[in-house]
């Protein structure tokens, strides 16, 4: 099996990642944290002095929503340049090439582990309802994990033959910062949209986080299982079209 | 895209051949307009532009190389020698025809693939090896050993970027070397770092070859085809014009050529 075979080398690709990430080490991780704090105090300004939202513990509504979302965006648009990151891998060794998007996914996943790391402080001290229910965080982030991970194999696979799609990705992101309920209560989306907007999963996601995280409700089983589905499809989606661009790889990158 | 198949076996036993390759055929498409992006694409499907042109870099390529065996590929430039060791190594797909490898490969086309040079000396050679399908605890058991035959023990701690590209040279090799292949492709990389490591280096790969390891040598150094090959091809436009004894294929190499030289 792939995975047994190539665990070092993944294991070794994901480290090497994160290392050159945060190459002056202390100070390049609190630089990563530094960006969704400011986020979070500007939106949270903006929204809830200016809009006046309404909404509980809205400080910390705000942050768990960017940081969750900053996993989907850093993670897919990392992701995405992977193959064509590494040429010589692809055209000079023969490796299994989803390797490559795996163990970038997987750079960008322990960076955001480390983010709701951070964000456990940050929990008590804002007051949050704390209850066992936290320990629901490693399978939502497992699952959120092959969600990102099933959207990067298609990003990946297609990017190398449409050298543009950053580009356009970029805007989707953008777009889909506001189709979530990232720095606004859902309750502000009109009612007759509503069934339309909770089909997107990224919105199920984020809700389920604030739900165990700060407000001490489980998630719903509708949700999870919701969750599961999209990632599953994703991941279909993602090894179906990698596998049949990959055969070209080499030939254009 | 029918009938082209690539297969690698992991073990060696059971099977006389270690490379079989079966009327193998490769043509690329070579576009008059490169469209890289999704806009050119768009572009292209207004204009109506989608001319190319196909060339046949490898046409009903058949060989057999046994265990054991020092194989060499010898031809002019662009007659579909590296095309041919790529399909070997499985980076390319045959459009047509089949490829057996029996053995665990080391595919020698570039050496320091994935080097990354803002990572230590250590830190490289467990990366590389890790892409050259070493364990971690592989790697570490031959470390000292690398850097002993590299020379380069000193450095160890020294980032790839302060290196000199002859000291990367002799780290890659030294680290591909441990791999411990069933069979090696090796396309011009031997020569590597200063005249005393290049002679390390051959006597490494004599060294190899002696063990009774399988060797696939691309290269235009007839005088090191004669010497380490027993037999070989000699390629032109993609096709096999030749085969034979090693002295056979050169002397052919060479007749092909006189016109043209002198």
């Amino acid at each position: 099996m792939w995975l047994m075979q190539y665990r070092d080398l993944i294991w070794n690709l994901t480290i090497t990642d994160l290392k050159i990430k945060y190459q002056s080490s202390v100070l390049g991780f609190a630089w990563s944290l530094l960006n969704p704090l400011l986020m979070m105090l500007v939106l949270y300004f903006v929204f809830a002095n200016v809009f006046r939202f309404n909404q509980e513990q809205f400080a910390l509504y705000i942050l768990v929503g960017i940081i969750a979302w900053r996993f989907l965006a850093n993670g897919t648009s990392t992701a995405m340049l992977s193959i064509v990151a590494k040429p010589s891998l692809v055209t000079k060794i023969y490796i299994p090439r989803h390797i490559l998007v795996l163990s970038s996914t997987l750079s960008c996943f322990i960076s955001s582990i480390l983010e709701f790391c951070v964000l456990i402080p940050l929990l008590f001290i804002f007051g949050a309802n704390i209850t066992p229910y936290i320990l629901f965080f490693p399978i939502a982030h497992a699952i959120f994990f092959f969600i990102v991970y099933g959207l990067s194999l298609v990003l990946a696979a297609l990017y190398v033959y449409y050298r543009d799609l950053n580009q356009i990705w970029e805007v989707v992101i953008q777009l889909g910062f506001f189709l979530a309920p990232i720095c606004y209560p859902i309750t502000i989306v009109p009612p007759q949209f509503l069934p339309y907007y909770v089909l997107n999963p990224v919105t199920i996601l984020i809700e389920t986080y604030r739900n165990f995280l700060i407000y001490g409700v489980p998630p719903g089983l509708r949700s999870m299982v919701y969750l599961v589905i999209s990632a599953v499809l994703l991941m279909i989606a993602g090894k179906f079209v990698f596998n049949r661009l990959e055969r070209r790889f080499a030939e254009v990158i | 895209m029918s009938g082209n198949q690539y297969s690698r076996n992991k073990k060696t036993h059971g099977h006389d051949d270690a490379i079989v390759v079966e009327n193998v055929s490769k043509q690329f498409r070579i576009p008059h307009e490169r469209k890289i992006t999704v806009y050119q694409h768009l572009a292209g499907l207004i204009a109506g532009s989608h001319s190319y042109e196909i060339f046949d870099a490898l046409k009903d390529v058949s060989l057999t190389v046994k265990h054991g065996e020092t194989f060499g590929v010898i031809g002019p430039n662009g007659s579909g020698k590296s095309t041919l060791l790529k399909i070997l190594a499985g980076v390319l797909y045959p459009d047509r025809g089949t490829v057996r490898m029996n053995g665990k490969i080391a595919p020698f086309l570039e050496l320091g693939v994935g080097f990354h040079p803002d990572l230590t000396a250590e830190e490289n050679i467990y990366l590389y090896g890790a892409i050259m399908g070493l364990t971690k605890r592989m790697v570490a058991s031959k470390y000292e050993e690398i850097l002993d035959f590299a020379e380069l023990k000193r450095f160890e701690n020294m980032k790839l970027k302060n290196f000199s590209s002859g000291m990367a040279v002799r780290l890659a090799f030294s680290t591909a070397i441990q791999t411990n292949p069933d069979i090696l492709l090796v396309d011009e990389v031997l020569a590597v770092g200063d005249e005393s490591f290049q002679r390390k280096c051959s006597g490494k790969i004599d060294e190899i070859r002696r063990e009774g390891k399988t060797i696939l040598l691309v290269s235009h150094d007839l005088g090191m085809v004669q010497k380490l090959c027993e037999r070989g091809i000699l390629l032109k436009d993609g096709r096999i014009l030749s085969s034979g004894s090693s002295d056979k294929i050169v002397e052919d190499y060479k007749r092909m050529t006189l016109p043209h030289t002198s």
